[in-house]
């Protein structure tokens, strides 16, 4: 009888009687019917997964600033070659010792800016793969696909190899591979396992920056040394944060990421305004009246912490789905406990001025 | 006026168990299932995995350590028989036999104390409530009158391949005036015939599943007594019955089925719970054929339309507890190597599509899985000739027939048991091209065979207690009692 779908017949194999031959990879010579291979439990074949770009410029025709740039870069290499080679052979005509350190350097210099390169590309190539791990660990929460999921969880225990504190998670998660999990389950499973150590470590470091960030604008002495200050705190953080979440960002792939932080803290800073704004801006102003200093620091604080959160947002391999997003108001009750002796003592230094007037 | 006293009975029973509940947090888990579901199996396992600490990766609370301990505690209903669990682990466990199946309602009571995820130390009592999803089957007849019920089920049995099984009866029925004088002998002898095309029906190479009433499968302590002493009748009058009928007489005691059968089982247990799992064994009915699985989908769809599904709120738990989550699982899915799993899942969905829908639009969460709640066997993959056959290791149980083999329940075998459609809607076609089960051809021919195979022999864990294997039950318990649990 002929099926509408591809149908074999059920069959059985008695492992006494059938000639199995169980985990060997020889073939089996001489097709007498009954006689069969039997391969105990085969690695599940991850899939070649395509995601496509639709984000990147479909813009047709040639760039002429682009070309502009290019031919001028060509040239300026040019010129800088030649003046190097010049440079050396002066050298080598004067001295041929101090040529041959000449041509030394130059060569060093060759090298390593030559590893640069490769670095900053390797970083940036690994910014990207992070992020087409969280689209792709967003899509399985919804798609449940098995397959992929094991695809992607060989592919985070990859990411997260040299992550010390993440060894119990990857022992267990890898213990859990072999059983049958549904995709969605699966990503979930690796968040808990995966995440929950670098989720906490990522807090306390946001945490930490924000409070230095409050105290520095409260009691320095200029503005310019807080937004100095600030400026350089926030780049330290997102470069921990990209650490932390294993991005190892170099200095081009940290720039992308700060301004693809920004842009996300212009997107969700206005999805956020009507709960936490609000709450931010009564405690802002609350402590405002205390100490206009206070009220700046604390604003400034909070702007750290949102930054810590959006690159959280941005860098971590897996969406949040099975463990909370850390919230501001979380990391702004950190702060302000550590922040509550200071805030006493300013309050009572200020009591002070005001018997003293 | 008897259903307003049975509404008021109600609410008062909801009050009072709201204001226990205040207290004591408690969820009642109602366990159901048509016979060799595989509901005793997942019970066993789900409390043996909790107690003994099972390997539940997807189980938040458990895998997280959230959870100190969770202990059995006394059964708290005084009528209802406890769940026989430490004698279905021994079954399992040490002698590697599948337990006996329900024969009536059980409960049993775990206490897990776990860690709130902010911190606070709780408790959460869950009643496990084990009962025999043929007396959901009954509940219908809440709403029929005799003569309805009577007219369907004499309907039913007229169809193929009922009709077969149902001569005997036939014949007797044929001889049976309605209207003559009331006679117990004759009643005595339709009920037996009844209940024995019943039983035909229930073989496993038909695995039919809509056999109302349940309990003349299934009789316990009421066995022989009138209430369960009658048996559908054809009547052709309208109207009410002459006294002292034969049709008065099974009138009679259909009344008194529903009244002292139906109607406390719906008032005691039924009413009462907050989390249902339904079990289905949609293996055996495609083992059957096409006609098992129209049947089950039938059958299904009336168990379904029994909940009380919709979405807690505190006005429902005042008055009337509903079921806000319901968890259809596709048992036994170890029959099956896992990358068919979900086809068996979406072979399901389709199989209560309508009904799922309904609870949902009511606010109840509904979920589908297939699911093993203890896993007896082991994959592999078979290479035949070109062919790569998708198998499952395990020993199948003594009698178990396919492609013409015969086993003795010692013998360890990998069995591919046939491709599932990717489209479930191949195999409800209803015409006979579908596919053959076991109703309509031999072992040999069969499109389908599932076979049943023997529990696993077990490894020890560290701590020296059997982990029991599963396939998704982690998944079923997070569906379940996760959310109670954060």
């Amino acid at each position: 009888m002929s099926k509408k779908w591809k149908h074999r017949p059920p069959a059985v194999f008695r492992l006494d009687r059938d000639h199995l031959i169980i985990d060997s990879a020889t073939k089996t010579r001489g097709s007498s019917e009954r006689r069969a291979q039997i391969n105990s439990e085969p690695e599940f074949e991850a899939l070649a997964i395509t995601i496509d770009d639709s984000t990147r410029s479909s813009r047709r025709g040639i760039r002429w600033a682009m070309l502009f740039l290019f031919a001028l870069g060509g040239l300026l290499l040019l010129a800088m070659g030649v003046a190097v080679s010049d440079l050396i052979t002066d050298l080598l005509a004067r001295n041929p010792e101090l040529g041959w350190l000449g041509l030394g350097f130059a060569i060093l210099a060759m090298v390593s800016l030559l590893v640069i390169a490769v670095r900053e590309t390797t970083a940036l190539m690994r910014l990207a793969k992070v992020e087409k791990l969280r689209q792709r660990a967003a899509g399985l929460i919804v798609s449940d696909n098995r397959i992929e999921a094991r695809a992607l969880m060989h592919e985070l225990l990859a990411l997260t190899w040299k992550m010390p504190h993440l060894a119990r998670g990857r022992a267990d998660l890898e213990g859990h591979l072999g059983e049958i999990i549904d995709g969605s389950d699966m990503v979930r499973l690796a968040e808990r396992e995966l995440m929950t150590p670098l989720d906490q470590q990522a807090r306390k470091l946001i945490s930490t920056a924000a409070t230095r960030v409050s105290v520095v604008t409260a009691v320095s002495p200029r503005a310019v040394v807080d937004i100095l200050f600030v400026f350089g705190t926030a780049l330290v953080l997102v470069r921990r944060l990209a650490f932390l979440y294993g991005a190892r960002p170099g200095t081009l792939s940290l720039a992308r990421l700060v301004r693809q932080v920004v842009m996300h803290l212009a997107v969700t800073g206005g999805l956020a305004a009507s709960d936490s704004l609000i709450q931010q801006m009564l405690g802002h102003g609350i402590a405002a009246k205390l100490s206009a200093r206070l009220g700046e620091g604390v604003l400034n604080g909070l702007l750290t912490a949102r930054l810590g959160l959006a690159a959280v947002d941005l860098i971590r391999p897996v969406p949040f789905a099975a463990l909370p997003r850390p919230t501001l108001s979380d990391i702004m009750s950190e702060i302000l406990g550590s922040f509550g002796d200071t805030e006493e003592r300013h309050s009572e230094s200020s009591l002070a001025v005001a018997e003293v007037q | 006026m008897a259903d307003l006293l049975e509404h008021i009975r109600l609410t008062t029973q909801a009050l009072v168990e709201f204001g226990a509940h205040l207290f004591n947090p408690t969820v009642r888990l109602g366990v159901t299932g048509l016979s060799n579901a595989g509901k005793t199996v997942f019970i066993t396992a789900l409390v043996h995995g909790l107690v003994r600490g099972g390997r539940f990766p997807v189980f938040e609370a458990l895998a997280t350590g959230r959870i100190a301990r969770a202990y059995l505690a006394p059964q708290p209903d005084d009528a209802v028989s406890r769940f026989d669990y430490e004698n279905h682990r021994t079954a399992l466990v040490g002698k590697r036999y599948w337990p006996h199946s329900t024969r009536q309602i059980s409960e049993l009571r775990v206490v897990i104390e776990y860690q709130s995820l902010s911190g606070y130390q709780h408790t959460l009592t869950v009643d496990v409530v084990d009962y025999p999803g043929e007396w959901l089957l009954d509940l219908p007849l809440l709403t029929k009158s005799y003569e309805v019920w009577a007219a369907e089920s004499v309907r039913l049995s007229r169809q193929r391949p009922r009709a077969d099984l149902a001569k005997d009866w036939h014949l007797h029925l044929a001889t049976l005036n309605p209207e003559g004088t009331e006679d117990e002998q004759e009643a005595l002898t339709a009920a037996r015939l009844f209940t024995e095309y019943l039983r035909a029906c229930r073989d496993k190479n038909y695995a039919m599943s809509l056999l109302p009433p349940g309990r003349f499968l299934m009789p316990g302590d009421l066995a022989n007594t009138p209430a369960l002493t009658f048996a559908p009748l054809e009547l052709s009058a309208e109207g009410p019955p002459p006294t002292g009928s034969l049709w008065a007489m099974m009138r009679r005691r259909y009344e008194s089925y529903r009244t002292v059968v139906v109607r406390p089982f719906f008032r005691d247990h039924f009413a009462r719970l907050d989390r249902q799992i339904v079990l289905v064994d949609t293996l055996a009915a495609i083992n059957a054929g096409p006609d098992a699985l129209l049947d089950l989908e039938h059958a299904l769809h009336q168990v379904l339309d029994c909940f009380q599904t919709g979405r807690k709120t505190l006005l429902s738990a005042l008055l009337r507890p509903r079921i806000d989550r319901i968890l259809l699982a596709a048992t036994k899915a170890d029959h099956l190597h896992h990358t068919s799993h979900d086809r068996l899942e979406t072979i399901l969905r389709r199989l209560v599509q309508g009904a799922t829908a309904k609870a949902e639009l009511a606010g109840a969460n509904v979920d589908v899985v297939a699911l093993a709640a203890v896993r007896a066997t082991r994959e592999a993959m078979v290479r035949r000739g070109r062919q790569q056959l998708p198998c499952v290791l395990g020993v199948p149980v003594a009698g178990e027939a396919i492609a013409g083999e015969i086993f003795d329940g010692e013998t360890e075998a990998a069995i591919f048991p046939g491709d599932l459609p990717d489209d479930p809607n191949e195999l409800f076609s209803g015409d006979k091209k579908g596919f053959r089960g076991l109703a309509t051809t031999s072992s040999k021919n069969a499109d389908f065979r599932f076979l049943r195979v023997r529990p696993p022999v077990l490894e020890l864990t560290e701590n020296g207690v059997a982990a029991l294997p599963h396939i998704r039950l982690d998944r079923a318990l997070q569906f379940l009692i996760g959310d109670r649990l954060v």
